[in-house]
C-alpha cells in the first residue's frame, strides 16, 4: 500500500514540477547536476586558454565578469526598481480612487458620531485600505524577482557578489537568503539554514533584516510618491542600496567581533539560463503577494483596529471648551441675522477640526504617542510617526495603515482627503510643515532600519535557538536607526534642506 | 590475518581506467564476465601492508542511470555488494564532463576517492586545477595521478585505506535542486523511509531523485515488491 503512495505521489510531484518549469523533471534535476559542476569547475580550473563557448558562456563572459559583474548586477536591480514604480503607478491611483470612494460612500450610510461608522471608514477602510493600495506594487515587485530568479540571473549575481562577499567573511551562499530578504526577511532567515557554518549562518541572520523586505515597501512607496514624485524610482534604489550597506557594514564587524572564523568553501551553482515561463513567474509571483494580502487580511486588519481603538477613546473625553454649545451658537447666530451664512460654515467647520485634534490628543494613543514623541523629535518626527513606528513593530505596513487611520481621525470636514494630501498639509503646532522631503527620507531609513517585525524577532529566536539573538538584533538596529535618521535629519537641517 | 577491502574502479571511458587497475593490481588479474551478461569484469588484488586490496574494475560510464547495460552493472554493484570504496577516475582534461558521474556517486552516499587522472595533459593545454579546493568544494578526497607514468599511485592506496578505516572525514556536500524540487523530494522521501526494506544500500533522497528522473530499475523495483 505504501509504495502505491510513494509512485502516486512521485507522479503529482512530476505533474507539478513540469506545470511550473515547464520543461521535464528530468532535465531540470540534471541541468542543476551541471550547474553545480560548472560552478565547482569555473572556481577551480585557470585556463589560459580560449574555451568554446556556449550560449550561457557567451552571456557569463558579461554577467559574471570581474570587472563587469557588480555594474550588471546594479543596473539591474536600478531597472527592477524603476520597472516596478512607473508601471504601478497607474493601478495604484485606481485603487487609491476605489478606497476614497467607498469610504464616502459607507460613510454616508451612517450618522456623524456614530462609532460603528467610524470604526468602517476610518479603522478598516483607512487603515487596511492605505496597505491594500500597494498591492499593485508588491506584485510588480515580485515579478520582476521571480523573472530573475527563473531566468537563472540570481544565481549569477550570487556568483558575483560571492567575491565581495569574501571581504566582509561571507560567502556567495549567504547572498542567497538576503536576496529572498528583498521578498521577506522570514523566508531569508529560513533560507540561512543552507549555510553549514554556524558563524556564516549567525551573521547572515543578523544582517537579513537591512535587506528591505516587501512590508517596507508601502511605507517608502508612501513617502516617495507623496514627497518625491518625480525621482520615485532612485529615490527607492537609493534606500535599498543603503540597506546593503549597512548589511555589509555589520556583517564584516559582526564577522569579525562576535563570530571570528575563516570562510567556509562553497559551490557557487551555475545552472544554464532559461527563459522563465508565464506559468512560473506567475506562480512564484503569487506564492509572495499572497502572503502579503493574508498579513493585510490578518495581522494589519487587526493592528488597524487596535490603532483606531485607541486613537478614538475614550469616546467623550473631557474637553477644555463646550464644543457642541459654540457650534450652536454660531447657529444661533446665523438664526438671528447676526453672521452670514459663509462665517456660520466657517466657524463651524473649524470647532470640528479644533475638536477632533483635541479628541485624538486625549486619546490613549495621543498619550501613547506623548511618552514616544520626545524620542523620536530629534529625528524630525511627531508623535503620530512615533506611534505609526511603535505599531510597525507588529508589522512593517503598519506604519502606513497607522498613519492611514489616524490622519482619517484627524479630518476635519466630510470630504475624503487622500492620505497623501493629509501628509503634505500637516504642520507643527507652529506651522512649520512636519512633512518634508528631508523628514520623509529620514522616515525611511528610519523604517528600513528599525527592529524587525514580530514575526521576524519570532523567526530569528527559532533559528538561533536563544532569546539572546532575537533581543540584540532588535537592539541594535533600532539603535542603528536612530542614529542614521538623526545624522539625516540633523545633518540635511544643516546644510538648509 | 591481512584485512580485506572491496575496491570499486569506476570512471568514464577513456578516463584512464584500466591504466589505473594495472597500475594497483600489477599482474595479479582475473578476467571474467558479469553474471548474466557478456560484459567483461575484471577483478585484481593488491596486497598493501596488512591489507587485502580487491579491486574490480567497473564498466566506463558516464552516468549512472538505467540506459545502458554498462550503468546499470556498475551501479547495481555498487548498491549490491557496497564495496568499502569507489575509486573514481576523472579525466583532468574533462573536468566538467567527467565530474557527473562523480555526482551521482555523491548522491549514492558512497566512501568515494577521486583519482584526478591525466593532470599531466590537462597542464599542457593550459589549464591549472585547484585540487585541495576541488577537494573541499566536492567534500572527497581528490589524488593527482598520471597514470601512464604510475605518478600517484602511492598516495592513492595510502588514501583508499584510510578512507576503508573511517580516518578520512571530510564533510559531505549535498547538491541542491532549488526549493521547488526540494519540496518534492522532501515529500517522497518521507514515504520511502516510512519503509525500511527500500533503503536498504542506498540513501532515501538518492532512490527519492531516481524516482523523480522517472528511473525505470528503481521504479520497477519499488513497483515489483509492492505486491
Amino acid at each position: 500500500m505504501e509504495r502505491r503512495e510513494i509512485l502516486d505521489q512521485v507522479k503529482r510531484s512530476s505533474a507539478h514540477l513540469k506545470s511550473i518549469s515547464g520543461d521535464d523533471i528530468e532535465t531540470i534535476i540534471s541541468e542543476r547536476r551541471y550547474g553545480f559542476i560548472s560552478g565547482i569547475c569555473k572556481q577551480v580550473v585557470t585556463r589560459s586558454m580560449e574555451e568554446r563557448l556556449t550560449t550561457s558562456d557567451n552571456i557569463d563572459r558579461i554577467v559574471i565578469n570581474r570587472s563587469l559583474g557588480i555594474p550588471v548586477f546594479l543596473f539591474l536591480m536600478w531597472l527592477m526598481f524603476k520597472f516596478t514604480f512607473t508601471v504601478s503607478g497607474i493601478p495604484m491611483g485606481w485603487v487609491e480612487d476605489g478606497q476614497e470612494w467607498l469610504g464616502d460612500t459607507i460613510g454616508d450610510l451612517f450618522p456623524e458620531g456614530s462609532i460603528l461608522g467610524s470604526l468602517i471608514t476610518d479603522g478598516v477602510i483607512g487603515g487596511v485600505g492605505s496597505v491594500i493600495i500597494f498591492v499593485p506594487l508588491i506584485f510588480t515587485l515580485f515579478f520582476c524577482i521571480a523573472i530573475l530568479e527563473d531566468s537563472g540571473y540570481m544565481a549569477r549575481a550570487a556568483f558575483v557578489m560571492d567575491r565581495f562577499m569574501h571581504k566582509i567573511g561571507l560567502h556567495g551562499r549567504s547572498f542567497i537568503p538576503m536576496i529572498l530578504g528583498f521578498g521577506c526577511t522570514i523566508t531569508g532567515i529560513m533560507a540561512t539554514r543552507t549555510i553549514e557554518q554556524k558563524r556564516d549562518r549567525f551573521t547572515t541572520i543578523l544582517v537579513n533584516p537591512f535587506m528591505s523586505c516587501g512590508a517596507r515597501l508601502p511605507v517608502y512607496a508612501l513617502l516617495i510618491g507623496t514627497f518625491f514624485p518625480e525621482k520615485g524610482g532612485t529615490v527607492l534604489y537609493s534606500i535599498y542600496i543603503l540597506g546593503i550597506i549597512m548589511a555589509i557594514i555589520m556583517a564584516k564587524i559582526f564577522r569579525k567581533y562576535l563570530f571570528p572564523g575563516p570562510p567556509s568553501p562553497f559551490v557557487m551553482e551555475l545552472p544554464p539560463y532559461r527563459m522563465p515561463t508565464i506559468k512560473g513567474v506567475i506562480i512564484h509571483m503569487w506564492e509572495r503577494g499572497a502572503l502579503y494580502l493574508k498579513k493585510a487580511g490578518t495581522i494589519i486588519f487587526a493592528g488597524c483596529i487596535l490603532v483606531w481603538f485607541l486613537s478614538n477613546f475614550p469616546w467623550n473625553p473631557q474637553y477644555s471648551r463646550d464644543y457642541d454649545a459654540l457650534k450652536q451658537k454660531a447657529e444661533a447666530d446665523f438664526a438671528s441675522g447676526l453672521v452670514t451664512k459663509e462665517a456660520m460654515n466657517e466657524t463651524i467647520a473649524n470647532l470640528k477640526n479644533e475638536q477632533a485634534s483635541e479628541k485624538m490628543q486625549k486619546s490613549y494613543m495621543g498619550g501613547l504617542g506623548r511618552i514616544i514623541e520626545p524620542a523620536v523629535r530629534p529625528l524630525g518626527f511627531d508623535w503620530k510617526i512615533g506611534v505609526g513606528l511603535a505599531g510597525g513593530f507588529v508589522a512593517k505596513e503598519i506604519v502606513v495603515g497607522t498613519l492611514g487611520t489616524l490622519y482619517a481621525v484627524g479630518k476635519a470636514d466630510e470630504e475624503a482627503v487622500s492620505l497623501r494630501e493629509r501628509l503634505q498639509n500637516d504642520t507643527w503646532p507652529d506651522g512649520r510643515k512636519i512633512f518634508t522631503p528631508l523628514t520623509a527620507f529620514a522616515l525611511m531609513v528610519f523604517t528600513l532600519l528599525y527592529v524587525p517585525c514580530v514575526a521576524s524577532i519570532a523567526v530569528i529566536r527559532k533559528e538561533t535557538n536563544s532569546w539572546k539573538w532575537p533581543l540584540f538584533a532588535a537592539g541594535y538596529t533600532t539603535a542603528l536607526a536612530w542614529i542614521a535618521a538623526f545624522m539625516i535629519y540633523q545633518g540635511g537641517k544643516l546644510i538648509g534642506l | 590475518m591481512p584485512q580485506k577491502i572491496t575496491i570499486a574502479l569506476a570512471g568514464n571511458p577513456n578516463a584512464g581506467k584500466t591504466t589505473i587497475f594495472n597500475n594497483l593490481t600489477g599482474a595479479r588479474q582475473h578476467v571474467g564476465n558479469w553474471p548474466g551478461v557478456t560484459v567483461e569484469k575484471k577483478e585484481g588484488v593488491l596486497k598493501h601492508n596488512d591489507y587485502d586490496i580487491y579491486v574490480v574494475d567497473l564498466p566506463g560510464t558516464y552516468s549512472l542511470t538505467a540506459y545502458s547495460l554498462d550503468e546499470i552493472i556498475a551501479r547495481n554493484f555498487v548498491v549490491e555488494e557496497s564495496p568499502d570504496v569507489v575509486v573514481n577516475i576523472v579525466d583532468a582534461s574533462n573536468l566538467e564532463r567527467n565530474l557527473y558521474l562523480t555526482t551521482q556517486f555523491m548522491e549514492l552516499g558512497v566512501k568515494l576517492v577521486i583519482a584526478l587522472n591525466m593532470s599531466d595533459l590537462a597542464e599542457a593545454r593550459g589549464q591549472k586545477i585547484d585540487t585541495k579546493k576541488l577537494s573541499d568544494f566536492l567534500g572527497v578526497p581528490v589524488i593527482p595521478t598520471v597514470g601512464h607514468k604510475n605518478k600517484g599511485t602511492d598516495v592513492l592506496i595510502q588514501t583508499i585505506v584510510d578512507m576503508a578505516d573511517g580516518k578520512i572525514n571530510l564533510d559531505r556536500v549535498t547538491i541542491g535542486y532549488g526549493e521547488e524540487v526540494e519540496e518534492e523530494i522532501q515529500k517522497i522521501e518521507d514515504l520511502i523511509q516510512r519503509d525500511g526494506a527500500l533503503t536498504q544500500g542506498c540513501p532515501s533522497r538518492w532512490l527519492a531523485l531516481k524516482l523523480l528522473e522517472g528511473d525505470e530499475e528503481v521504479t520497477k523495483k519499488v513497483t515489483e515488491e509492492e505486491t
